[in-house]
């Protein structure tokens, strides 16, 4: 009869024990952290809903920025081409970076120097990048194009100068820019699968995509998570890519969400407005990113 | 273990202490009489030497005046600003790069009312009246650019085509890059660059009645079709090639690629600068008046009608007051006959050019041809940026609409259609 | 098939004849393919240092010259005397260095608590962290500026690091990878008396390297690169990071694209062979320190 409320205290103390550690270790980075960011952040909160124009005034509006996003067709425009760029940077960086990791996981000759270059179209400059890539696909005078014209293509497309060709130019761009970077992260990943379940599979006779499914691929699940919700937050948020490759253009065709905030905010000065449209990507971001939590738990539980 | 949380600690301690630690005001030095100093802002130093030259310039009429300069991003000079001035660590000076921010600074009660030294300079300088909103004066313009025709004597002379003499249309330009491009094979007849500017501003500059804030953009039509016309031709470089390829305007007059190129009168310094240096090659050239919609603004006798922003000087409202009646003798100073003197020596067109022409053409290399001398003096230069609240964000949805129909995205008129339908539904009537 | 073999971690393999022979023509279509692989990935990184290598006015034409003639190697003289990329170098070398220290302690130390100790408001607050990760930084650029201006953090490298720092991507990240490690191996050092402290820094450290290894890369890369940071940060002269530094090289001198061009090389330089001295610890991890799964 007695134990029962001791039991219960005890775990009250083990609790207030475990909150006190685990505030301990989050504390150096959280104080940084909750100052320097969630600060500034939370406040973009409130300027949304005002007509804040950076130098003091902001004036409460409530929800007028929202209606006027809704009715706001450049904001459409821009969010349609955010998820174009989205659905497809994210698969095809997962799979390039995966292939990537898996090639270089090895004991080839040479392989240290794969890695590196595997690695470089990240480290190098994006200015640079976007240069050579610009070139590459010059509609009139581009290896590309003269390589499609070479094999019998009559009207080559004019990639980052057609308003139909300049996404699927800069996704291609996007991709092989960042798929080092992840390749890295599921290097990293490849090293917390224990050697025996890969030995164990091959005693019960498991040909090497069986291996894959059976053991790669669970094991990878932390790392694929969070390759996953990196990317997703990096595509929702790609800027520099577009903004040096094709500013957006030609027309609207490579607008995304986070140049329209740009544009709206330092070059039309409604921060107000940019600020609503920001919530409305974090909205959208978070969203997406705690369904990933809950499959990703859901997963992990079975 | 336990000294690696220690010296975590310790780290995070370090921070927070150089966080609170240095909080020290820093006042507002200088009340009135004795040594001042003032700041002023500008961007790319090494290549852009007005502010120094206006800084001495003040600084030997004034000598117990410092100006001090403080060097912003010339491609972000405005993100920076605005950062600046939100924080309240701007400078007591601060230069309007564009007109088309203007609105941002005025509205955002950035700037001091400087109409007193509007007055005393009265009307002689050019584009001053940009920069009033509320019946007041907000910046003094210290240098107006205009748009003229730049054109490689040496090119015309080898293919026989008669050169630029002041009386050309937008068609004689275009017969002529033809005729050059068919005559030269190798460089084109004309360049022209990838800004909107050198479609729209003449459009908007030249046909009567044309406004931005009305919303109707049906005024460009022709110089769209003109333009699509020249690079369908092959007269000048398709967009799409100069934008993959980054081509620069420099490059592309300079290094004898185009016989002819519209562009600001800026270009003038730095063609002598790359002549002198060797980035450019060496060849006879001059400049003219813009080619004009008509022929009623063409002709020596006649101004011919082009585009231009003023550039202008605004005072921060952060100043100290001891120092504000500093500031305002520095712009007098600035867009006055004297610092006009000074700036024309080092190739810039100030905002008053009649009175610094003699000045202007004793630079060296700086072409003696009557023609380049009326282009440079006669002119009427309408603004590319009329200051409105609504001239950033139309300018934005213009900005689209000229990457479109260049780029052979959109056709003309579907393309105007679309900016009008953005331009009602998102900035006029929202 | 070579694409999803499963990593050999074991390199002593059954050595059979034909299975031997099969195995060489597999790997030599791998290195096939690698190579391609790689000569595509490197071409814009090629055409950086050809142009380098170029007179000025041959870097952009129509077409694309891809040697250079003739090759002047002057440039790599002249940028020294041009820019003050020596102060460049170092102040990022500062900042990258600083930040990725500070982020990987306290990043690690903080995905601890967040993988490791159970605790109410726990995953609240993480997804706190990740929420800001969502949102975009040119939106609370402004008003994070005059929180900063405020501390006097503004133009000194302080910012940069206050910055970069405490991100949430190193919690994140070092999460995600503790996750991985079975909580039996914690339980066990529990029992024996160990302190989550001493777990941390025991257990948990030594078998995170590649993790950390990677952490460390990624944030050297994102500091090293980073312009926006900096742009807005950092006014003074003596301050300035090597791609700010760079950026303005190019408005000043925006015809020499030669010598930005050989700018950007010496800039990637540094960072290409960091990763190529510490690449092996992203791949020597569990599988060395020998935990039993």
């Amino acid at each position: 009869m007695t134990s029962l409320p001791l039991a219960r205290r005890r775990r009250g103390r083990q609790v207030l024990r475990n909150t006190a550690v685990g505030w301990s270790f989050l504390l150096p980075n959280f104080v940084g952290f909750a100052v320097l960011t969630l600060v500034p952040v939370g406040l973009l909160f409130y300027y949304a809903f005002t007509t804040w124009n950076v130098f003091g005034g902001a004036e409460w509006t409530g929800l007028a920025n929202v209606r006027q996003m809704l009715h706001d067709a450049s904001f459409r425009t821009a969010l349609v081409n955010t998820l174009y760029y989205t659905v497809f940077h994210i698969p095809l960086t997962l799979v390039a970076a995966l292939a990537l990791a898996l090639l270089l996981n090895r004991r080839l000759r040479g392989v240290a120097f794969f890695r590196t270059v595997a690695f470089f179209p990240y480290i190098t400059s994006i200015v640079a990048l976007a240069q050579v890539w610009n070139m590459l696909f010059s509609p009139g005078y581009g290896p590309i194009n003269a390589f499609l014209r070479g094999v019998g293509v009559a009207n080559p497309p004019g990639w980052t100068t057609s308003a139909d060709w300049s996404m699927p130019a800069v996704i291609v761009v996007g991709t092989w820019r960042e798929m080092g970077y992840y390749m890295l992260l599921f290097l990293a990943g490849l090293q917390t699968i224990p050697a025996q379940l890969y030995e164990a599979a091959k005693v019960d006779g498991a040909n090497a995509w069986q291996r894959f499914r059976a053991v790669t691929l669970p094991g990878l699940r932390p790392t694929t998570f969070f390759v996953v919700v990196m990317l997703t937050i990096g595509s929702f948020r790609v800027f520099d890519l577009i903004l040096v490759m094709t500013n957006g253009g030609p027309g609207q065709s490579t607008l995304v969400l986070s140049q329209y905030i740009y544009q709206k905010g330092f070059v039309e000065n409604q921060f107000g407005y940019a600020s609503a449209i920001s919530i409305a990507l974090f909205l959208i971001c978070f969203v997406i990113t705690i369904v990933q939590f809950v499959i990703n738990r859901r997963g992990s539980d079975s | 273990m336990k000294r690696s949380i220690a010296a975590v600690l310790g780290a995070t301690a370090a921070i927070s202490l150089v966080l609170a630690g240095c909080s020290s005001g820093d006042d507002d030095e200088g009340s009135a009489g004795g040594p001042q100093t003032l700041t002023l802002a500008g961007w790319s130093f090494a290549t852009t030497p007005e502010f120094k030259t206006l800084a001495d310039g003040f600084h030997a009429t004034h000598p117990d005046v410092t100006v001090e300069l403080k060097e912003y991003d010339a491609a972000n000079y405005d993100t920076q600003m605005v950062a600046d001035l939100a924080a309240g660590k701007a400078p007591d000076i601060y230069a309007q790069k564009t007109l088309k921010n203007f609105y941002t600074y005025q509205n955002g009660k950035q700037l001091v009312d400087v109409s007193d030294v509007a007055a005393a300079l009265g009307d002689k300088v050019g584009g001053i009246a940009n920069y009033q909103a509320d019946g007041k004066t907000w910046a003094i313009p210290y240098r107006q650019d205009s748009w003229v025709l730049y054109y490689n004597k040496a090119l015309f002379a080898k293919a026989g085509v008669k050169p630029p003499d002041g009386t050309w249309t937008w068609d004689d330009y275009a017969t002529a890059s033809k005729a050059l491009t068919a005559k030269l094979g190798g460089p084109k007849g004309d360049y022209e660059h990838i800004w909107q500017s050198t479609v729209q501003g003449f459009a908007l500059a030249q046909t009567s009645g044309a406004s931005i804030e009305s919303g109707n953009f049906a005024y460009l039509k022709p110089y769209y079709d003109r333009a699509l016309d020249l690079q369908n031709s092959g007269a000048q470089v398709k967009f799409g090639d100069a934008t993959t390829n980054n081509l620069t305007y420099q490059a592309q007059f300079g290094k004898q690629q185009a016989a002819m190129m519209v562009m600001g009168s800026w270009y003038v310094a730095t063609l002598l600068k790359q002549q002198a240096s060797g980035d450019a090659d060496k060849f006879d050239w001059g400049f003219a008046p813009a080619p004009q919609l008509d022929k009623s603004t063409t002709g020596t006798s006649a101004t011919p009608i082009t585009f231009g922003d003023p550039t202008g000087l605004g005072i921060n409202p952060k100043i100290g007051k001891g120092k504000e009646a500093t500031a305002k003798a520095f712009l007098q100073y600035a867009a006055g006959p004297d610092g006009a003197k000074a700036l024309a020596g080092i190739g810039i067109t100030p905002a008053d050019t009649d009175a610094v022409k003699d000045t202007f053409f004793q630079l060296q290399g700086v072409p003696q041809d009557d023609l380049s001398k009326f282009a440079f003096t006669a002119h009427d230069t309408k603004p590319e940026n009329p200051v409105s609240k609504y001239t950033a964000a139309l300018q934005n949805i213009l900005s689209d609409l000229h990457t479109a129909v260049m780029s052979g995205s959109k056709d003309v008129n579907t393309a105007i259609t679309e900016a009008q339908n953005r331009a009602k539904n998102e900035v006029l009537n929202k | 098939m070579t694409l999803l073999e499963a990593p050999p971690l074991d390199s002593r393999v059954s050595l059979d004849p034909p299975r031997a022979r099969r195995k060489s023509r597999y790997r030599f279509l791998g290195y096939a393919a690698l190579i391609v692989a790689a000569a595509a990935i490197l071409l814009p990184f090629y055409w950086m240092v050809m142009s380098s290598l170029k007179a000025n006015n041959d870097v952009y034409t129509i077409p694309v010259q891809w040697l250079p003639d003739p090759v002047v190697w002057r440039n790599y003289l002249d940028i020294w005397q041009k820019s003050d990329l020596t102060t460049w170098l170092r102040n990022t070398l500062i900042l990258s260095v600083a930040v990725t220290f500070l982020q990987v302690l306290t990043g690690s130390f903080a995905a601890y608590g967040f993988a490791k100790v159970r605790f109410p408001g726990r995953n609240v607050l993480f997804l706190a962290y990740i929420g800001t990760l969502a949102v975009p930084w040119q939106s609370y650029m402004i008003p994070q500026f005059i929180l900063f201006s405020k501390l006097h953090l503004s133009d000194t490298l302080w910012s940069i690091i206050a910055l970069q720092a405490f991100g949430a991507f190193g919690v994140f990240l070092m999460k995600q990878y503790y996750e991985t490690i079975p909580d039996e191996l914690l339980d066990a050092a529990r029992i024996d008396g160990m302190s989550e402290y001493g777990i941390y820094r025991r257990i948990m450290l030594p078998l995170s390297v590649p993790a950390l290894a990677s952490l460390s890369l990624l944030t050297l890369v994102t500091t090293w690169n980073d312009y926006m940071g900096p742009l807005i940060y950092l006014r003074s002269r003596d301050l300035w990071t090597i791609q700010i530094g760079l950026k303005t090289f190019v408005n000043t001198y925006n015809a020499e694209y030669a010598l930005i061009m050989t700018g950007s090389v010496l800039s990637v330089l540094p960072i290409a062979v960091i990763f190529l001295l510490g690449q092996r610890y992203f791949v020597e991890g569990i599988a060395s320190t020998g935990l039993k799964g």
